[in-house]
């Protein structure tokens, strides 16, 4: 078995009367970039902060680089995190807040994030309420990153990004997960940021999980089944389909294949990354575990 | 942490240490004028006769002895302006998150913030209530009453104590409401209210009063110092009379005020003074103290207690 550096069982968590996230079982092997997500309100933000250790789960546990989170330099030192919104202290310069990196753990690498800002083009000496958003979120990574983590948790952190700033952001955080042992968990409500830099996913959709998978092994077991109007007994007997489209004259299904595809008469498309997670956030159907989670292990 | 600290505060410890150096150059300056004045006239006034000097001496000092009565208010500054800010200001920027995932534990972090809030409200408090009590010296000697209103909540142990109970305040203030504009005017209005509430409601009642009766418009033979609490007419029978004494029958034809209460007397009316002596003092500012470091402590445990158990 793989190392994992984010395992959650049964992870819940409530707000007053409603959930925010359930029944959230899933596992990230080390070393993956791993983008999360799901619509708003889907639970990402909860996910990433019971795994920060910034909230208490009502249910459930989880192992975040092999520990669970606590307030304890052991886990403590294991984790990066870059909040949505990237909060900065505004007054503050960059160089202020590499000194609070720098004083305020117990790894720090000053000269590689300052040169990691240096080459970016980034003002040590500007307050940060004086940059860009996009300088912001270079400095907010630097920052999560100047720690050496096992695990860098990021939330959002190119929302409110220009498409160039964001490029440049996901440009910076591949190279850093070029350099070391570094596993990614990144969230955003827009699959076409993750596409690019993740080789995991994690799909969330009404608090719980529906996809928790390698993306090349997604891409190669979900297909786009056609066929002349026929009987779909044998295929949903063997396979999972998760969206079915009926005409009078056709039918097509998208399906995640349990096994071979020996039935001559379907024709099999495959399907990008986009057409399979709309096609999960549209079945509705929650897949049962088996199908649906750990695609491959 | 040190550092964090350093650079978050620096600002207000420096308009704060800059304040405290004026305030402590104005009294010292006053202080030692007014003195000086003092003991002149108290030396003088039996050759010129005038010893009357409750009024007169000190009659162009408004603006010290305004400003020295405001420090009544500096545990508020302490409480909203250090205390509500400390941990709200962090929860609603959420640089909370920021500092609370780097190696330092949460814990940690709190329990130096509130440290250094605390122990600065130590340190100005004491700071401030040492200037203020011995400036006081002078008015203190003129007027006589340590008891009420500014002099009490201005000198000796009970300014340090409210400073505590300020910061505190404002500290579980924020806690609670994790956003600075409404911890800052909760800190504000409950710290007023605790107060007011204390000093109207509790403070006379700390040790038992005397209770002296004599004849009404006698000496009652009260020392110097005391803190009249009620003085009250009571009718032969023993009731205490409220509002306007009507003129008993036998008296109605007293021609003069004298004789009015010699009538008065004669017919069993009584004076009735109720104070606490001078020698209370003490035990008053001691009780008092204890009352606002005891609310201070639990104020601070809920705080932590609070944001440590929280999410962020």
């Amino acid at each position: 078995m793989t190392d994992l550096a984010v395992e959650t069982r049964n992870l819940g968590k409530r707000y007053r009367a409603s959930w925010a996230l359930q029944d959230c079982s899933i596992d990230v092997p080390s070393g993956r970039v791993c983008g999360l997500v799901g619509s708003n309100g889907a639970g990402k933000t909860t996910l990433i902060r019971l795994l920060a250790g910034l909230s208490r789960p009502t249910t459930g546990h989880a192992t975040v680089g092999g520990r669970p989170p606590a307030d304890d330099p052991a886990f403590l030192r294991e984790i990066g995190y870059l909040a949505q919104d990237v909060p900065l202290y505004r007054r503050w310069n960059a160089a202020d807040h590499l000194a609070l990196g720098a004083h305020m753990n117990e790894v720090w690498d000053q000269s590689v994030t300052v040169d990691r800002l240096r080459s970016l083009g980034i003002p040590l000496d500007r307050p940060i309420e004086a940059l860009s958003g996009g300088m912001r979120a270079q400095v907010g990574l630097a920052l999560a990153l100047g720690k050496r983590p096992r695990v860098l948790l990021l939330d959002e952190p190119v929302a409110a990004l220009d498409p160039l700033a964001r490029r440049q952001f996901l440009a910076s955080l591949a190279a850093a997960v070029g350099e070391g042992d570094l596993t990614v968990l990144l969230s955003s409500h827009l699959l076409a940021d993750l596409e690019r830099v993740c080789d995991h996913l994690v799909l969330l959709a009404g608090g719980r999980p529906v996809i928790c998978s390698d993306i090349d092994a997604l891409l190669a077991s979900h297909k786009l089944l056609t066929a002349a109007a026929r009987d779909t007994t044998a295929i949903e007997h063997h396979h999972h389909v998760v969206t079915s489209v009926r005409t009078p004259r056709q039918v097509t299904l998208t399906v995640k294949l349990d096994g071979p595809m020996l039935d001559p008469a379907w024709v099999v498309h495959d399907l990008g990354l986009e057409e399979i997670v709309l096609a999960y956030l549209e079945g509705g159907s929650v897949p049962t575990p088996d199908h649906a989670l750990e695609v491959v292990r | 942490m040190t550092w964090l600290l350093w650079r978050q505060h620096r600002s207000q410890a420096a308009v704060a240490g800059a304040a405290l150096v004026l305030f402590a150059v104005a009294v010292l300056i006053t202080g030692v004028h007014m003195a000086h004045v003092y003991d002149d006239a108290v030396r003088n006034c039996p050759s010129n006769g005038a010893c009357e000097l409750v009024g007169q001496l000190f009659r162009g000092y408004g603006a010290i002895v305004d400003t020295v009565h405001l420090t009544i208010a500096v545990p508020l500054l302490f409480g909203a302006f250090v205390g509500a800010t400390l941990v709200a200001r962090e929860v609603e920027q959420s640089t909370n998150s920021l500092v609370w995932t780097q190696t330092v534990t949460r814990r940690r972090w709190l329990l130096s913030k509130v440290a250094v809030a605390v122990g600065a409200a130590l340190v100005w408090g004491i700071a401030v209530s040492a200037l203020v009590t011995w400036w006081s010296g002078t008015p203190n000697s003129l007027y006589g009453n340590r008891f009420e209103g500014a002099q009490f909540d201005t000198q000796n142990v009970v300014p340090v104590a409210c400073a505590l109970f300020g910061v505190c305040l404002g500290i579980a203030a924020g806690c609670v409401f994790r956003r600075t504009l409404p911890a800052l005017a909760a800190t504000i209005a409950g710290y007023a209210a605790v107060r007011v509430a204390v000093a109207v409601y509790l403070r006379p009642h700390y040790l038992a009063p005397i209770t002296r009766t004599v004849a009404p418009g006698a000496d009652a033979g009260i020392p110097p110092g005391s803190w009249t609490l009620n003085s009250a007419l009571v009718d032969p029978p023993g009731h205490v009379i409220t509002g306007r004494l009507g003129i008993p029958d036998p008296c109605v034809s007293a021609p003069t005020r004298a004789g009015l209460q010699d009538c008065l007397t004669r017919i069993g009316y009584r004076m009735k003074v109720t104070y606490q002596p001078p020698s209370h003092y003490w035990t008053f500012q001691w009780i008092e103290a204890g009352l606002f470091v005891a609310l201070a402590a639990c104020l601070l445990t809920f705080a932590v207690i609070r944001t440590l158990r929280h999410d962020a």
